[in-house]
């Protein structure tokens, strides 16, 4: 099987910072894959680059065999234009840690605003989809609310809603329940949960809950100081864990 | 001394002359919002020469004086072969020297706005102008509208600097008539009084405006 996603040779670096160091990386279709690591191991830098918030610093990504961050004229690999970038990232959707609802806006109106703006939707079509979206993350009752108004964990689910209307084929979660109290991150793990039960979405999470990762996810990659230093099913990463930096990582977190 | 007669006598002319100063302060207005509201997004464009002239130009005529500029426009334009009405070209200069103030102000009102809302925009796939215009703006412009009304009335007490290019105002039509009559303690009285009478009911709003959006955050 081709990857849907394809991360070659690629490093991040920030002033002197190397954030990552040369990752190669693939995710296939419909997978479900968890990143976890130590803060600051680069794991959201690569979900990062994914949606086209930062550029790589050398090396390539490839989504659906085509290349983000470059695209071919006249034979020549050139820096991608923001047209090819737009084009790109119609598939790609993402969860922030901190929601990042658009405050000026109602939920509904949150939820509905990318589809007719972006997309040119109608405002009815629009609104027949964000409500059913808002329907599935089970916030039908707050369609006219602001997000001031809302908990943490409704805010979230608000913002998985808002991705999800646009129908992206990839979709990533980096740390979508770390800002959290901790009463309000079982419901949001609950919609992401039923998301990936559906099956055909192909989901990039970024967590430090294990047990979810491990309930989820087809295979785990663990990162650590920029490389991904173990990789494999939930069962061997957690059950069996072969390098020494993971296994005092699941041990600092029991 | 001050002759109630003659008070009123001269007051329908001073007040029909209040059109001329309320539509210079408005149409300046305008122009200043537009234009500053540019310059503000200009400024933040990653476009390194546009965005250096820009902040040079917005400097540069922050720092000279209205009515150096207004002289500019009014007589020194036509040598170049643009001829303005007094009218025309006193709104040319309010509205170029007040838009560098508030594109400053738009400028703070856009820098308040979360970083995460340019990401989430991104992530959305929306298109720059339609990150400007459905997200970024509709968030940054609400906090600062206090302060652009302060700067309305700043501009509308800065009118009477229009009779220097010989535009017709209120102060202007006040010295007018007292250059026909010897009387000037009425005529400028009544300016004044017109001024504050304006101003201070428009300030009181603005604070009034200002609590109430203190309060909504």
């Amino acid at each position: 099987m081709t990857p849907i996603v394809s991360y070659k040779k690629i490093t991040k670096v920030y002033d002197e910072l190397e954030v990552l160091k040369g990752i190669d990386f693939d995710i296939y279709p419909a997978e479900k894959v968890a990143l976890i690591g130590p803060s600051g191991s680069g794991k959201t830098t690569l979900a990062r680059l994914l949606m086209t918030l930062e550029k790589p610093t050398s090396g390539t990504i490839e989504v659906e065999g085509e290349y983000l961050w470059h695209e071919e004229i006249n034979g020549k690999l050139v820096k991608a234009g923001n047209k090819h970038l737009r084009k790109m990232r119609k598939d790609i959707g993402m969860v922030f840690q901190h929601f990042y609802l658009f405050p000026h806006m109602t939920v509904l109106k949150n939820v509905m605003e990318a589809p007719v703006t972006v997309l040119g939707m109608s405002k009815k079509e629009a609104r027949n989809q964000a409500e059913e979206m808002i329907e599935k993350v089970g916030l039908e009752d707050k369609l006219d609310v602001y997000p001031s108004q809302l908990s943490g964990g409704q805010k979230q689910r608000v913002a998985i809603a808002r991705a999800l209307v646009m129908k992206p084929k990839i979709m990533l979660f980096d740390e979508p329940t770390s800002a959290l109290d901790p009463e309000l991150v079982g419901e949001v793990l609950d919609v992401i949960k039923e998301i990936a039960d559906e099956g055909d979405m192909t989901m990039l999470l970024i967590t430090h809950e294990m047990d979810f990762a491990k309930e989820i996810a087809d295979r785990v990659a663990f990162f650590n100081e920029g490389v991904i230093a173990e990789q494999g099913s939930p069962e061997e990463l957690f059950n069996n864990p072969k390098t020494a930096r993971l296994q005092s990582f699941l041990s600092r977190l029991n | 001394m001050w002759d109630w007669n003659y008070a009123f006598s001269i007051l329908p002319q001073i007040l029909s002359a209040l059109k001329i100063t309320v539509a210079a302060t408005f149409s300046g207005f305008l122009l200043a919002l537009a234009l500053g509201l540019i310059l503000s997004v200009l400024s933040r464009i990653n476009i390194r020469p546009v965005s250096l002239v820009v902040k040079g130009l917005v400097q540069f005529i922050r720092d000279t004086p209205l009515l150096v500029q207004l002289y500019f426009i009014f007589y020194v334009f036509p040598k170049f072969g643009l001829t303005l009405e007094p009218f025309t070209a006193g709104i040319l200069g309010l509205g170029i020297h007040y838009a560098t103030y508030l594109s400053e102000v738009f400028r703070s009102g856009i820098e308040a706005v979360h970083a995460g809302q340019w990401e989430a925009a991104k992530a959305l796939n929306f298109s720059r102008i339609k990150t400007w215009t459905r997200i970024i703006l509709p968030q940054a412009i609400p906090p600062v509208i206090p302060v652009i009304g302060n700067y309305l009335i700043t501009m509308f007490k800065e009118t009477p600097l229009l009779s220097a290019i010989t535009l017709v105002e209120i102060l202007q039509t006040a010295k007018i008539i007292g250059a026909g009559s010897f009387r000037y303690l009425e005529g400028f009285t009544i300016v004044g009084v017109i001024f504050f009478l304006l101003s201070y009911p428009s300030s009181l709003l603005i604070n009034k405006l200002e609590i109430k959006m203190n309060n909504q955050n």
